[in-house]
């Protein structure tokens, strides 16, 4: 993905939130783009999804404008999974095959109960199961839950904010060693920001900071 | 049958002992209502006696583009009392709310007169004015109710459609829930009139008409054919002035535009 020239203003503002930002994303990266609060790390990734539009500026995404690419299928292969995890009130099975019930996954194979069940292994959520209402689960519980039903669509591109934000210690670093594993066994390309001072290990990791509207490199 | 009785003007005074009543209901259980009773009483008065006169003109004159023209502003009014009822400054609603209304309760009114009724020509005043000013009351008040609940329900579960959204749903499937339950919510009104209708209350059209001295079973035919009407032209407004509307809250890239307040 290729972000040129990317600004952003929100309606009646008088300053923009960036303007003329510059990022690119090859396949298996993971970048992470860390600053303080409102500067404009969520806003990045709702336009690189399209859930809002950049005041000026292009997206490609594997070398095609976004703005070409039907929306939902586009949102199919860039998933964002958003700070707060939504759940449906629906059993964590029915949340989790909730993206198979949209026209663009049509010709998906949803997939089986037993891979279900093995998932939530690798997410740390064994103790939970399939039949269970997922609008009960702790806030911890429901960020694994909304990334695995990411995961699961088999995106190209996974678009994280602040997955971290409301979790303590421990839930934190399960969802951590969960995505370095989904970028360095996986190969996973995800686009990560927080503004926790967390430094994933991989060797396609790069850093960014969001400063005054400037992505600065830092590694 | 009788004649009718008419009302003399000593009569109708008597009938604001109805209004101080009101009033005074008001005033003991400190409601706040007097203004909006006092506004309400003038405004029912005026506006019914400079409707009577202006029926009593277009009757008379029995032109068609008279007819079509109190259509028209009946229908202007009506979006402008659903414009105040739903306070949405995001999203352009009215235009597609005006030509909706214009065009389906025209074909509703048109329908009754012509094809149930049967009279000719099919824009005779006496029958095409009460008509289309039936539909229009009523599925005013339906639109508004289900607009209003499109939009709050859109702005309450913003978290949960873009979720959807990020999930590769399109605006549809994004809103299917709300969209169906914002047109129920303005259609129960209508149902639940055909439920009670003769048993829990007699409607105003069918009273007036046996007030008037009608036969009850020739009114009984009328009241039928208009709840039949104001049930089908509840739908039909509700559904595509609905369908116009959820586009108008997704973007070009189906991104949801109703900011939270």
């Amino acid at each position: 993905m290729e972000m040129i020239d990317l600004s952003f203003s929100y309606p009646g503002a008088a300053r923009p939130v960036f303007s003329r930002l510059d990022l690119s994303i090859s396949e298996g990266d993971l970048i992470l783009v860390q600053g303080a609060s409102g500067c404009g790390k969520s806003t990045l990734l709702r336009l690189a999804c399209r859930l809002n539009a950049p005041s000026s500026g292009t997206i490609r995404f594997r070398g095609t404008d976004v703005t070409m690419i039907p929306p939902a299928e586009l949102r199919t292969r860039i998933c964002l999974v958003a700070q707060i995890p939504q759940m449906m009130d629906a059993s964590v099975a029915g949340n989790l095959l909730l993206p198979f019930s949209f026209s663009a996954n049509r010709s998906k194979k949803e997939p089986t109960r037993a891979r279900l069940q093995e998932m939530l292994r690798e997410f740390y959520l064994q103790d939970l199961t399939l039949e269970q209402s997922a609008l009960k689960l702790s806030t911890g519980q429901k960020q694994r839950l909304a990334l695995m039903r990411a995961i699961l669509q088999e995106p190209d591109l996974l678009l994280l904010d602040e997955p971290t934000s409301a979790l303590d210690k421990e839930s934190a670093s399960m969802i951590f060693s969960i995505l370095e594993r989904l970028n360095s066994q996986d190969g996973k390309t995800i686009l990560l920001v927080t503004h926790s001072d967390y430094t994933p290990a991989g060797p396609k990791v790069r850093g960014f900071e969001f400063r005054n509207g400037n992505l600065l490199f830092q590694s | 049958m009788n004649e009718i009785v008419a009302i003399q003007l000593p009569q109708l005074l008597l009938a604001l002992l109805f209004i101080i009543m009101a009033q005074v209901t008001s005033m003991i259980w400190h409601l706040g209502l007097n203004r909006d009773i006092t506004i309400g009483a003038l405004r029912t008065v005026s506006q019914l006696f400079l409707m009577g006169y202006a029926l009593t003109f277009i009757f008379r004159a029995e032109s068609l583009p008279l007819t079509v023209g109190i259509f028209v502003v009946m229908v202007v009014s009506a979006v402008f009392i659903v414009k105040g009822r739903v306070r949405e400054r995001d999203v352009p609603y009215l235009l597609p709310t005006f030509l909706t209304m214009v065009t389906s309760y025209f074909l509703t009114a048109l329908f009754v007169s012509y094809a149930i009724v049967g009279v000719t020509p099919w824009w005779e005043p006496r029958y095409f004015i009460p008509t289309a000013g039936m539909v229009i009351g009523n599925s005013m008040s339906a639109l508004a109710i289900s607009i209003e609940r499109l939009f709050s329900q859109m702005r309450q579960q913003r978290e949960l459609i873009e979720m959807k959204l990020s999930l590769g749903a399109d605006f549809r499937e994004a809103s299917s829930e709300i969209f169906r339950s914002a047109v129920k919510a303005g259609m129960i009104p209508s149902i639940n009139a055909m439920m009670g209708v003769g048993l829990v209350f007699l409607p105003g059209m069918m009273s007036g008409q046996i007030l008037a001295g009608t036969d009850p079973l020739i009114a009984i035919r009328y009241q039928i054919v208009v709840m039949f009407m104001l049930v089908g032209s509840t739908a039909l407004s509700s559904i595509i002035v609905m369908l116009v509307i959820r586009r108008r809250c997704f973007g070009s890239g189906e991104e949801l535009l109703l900011s939270q307040r």
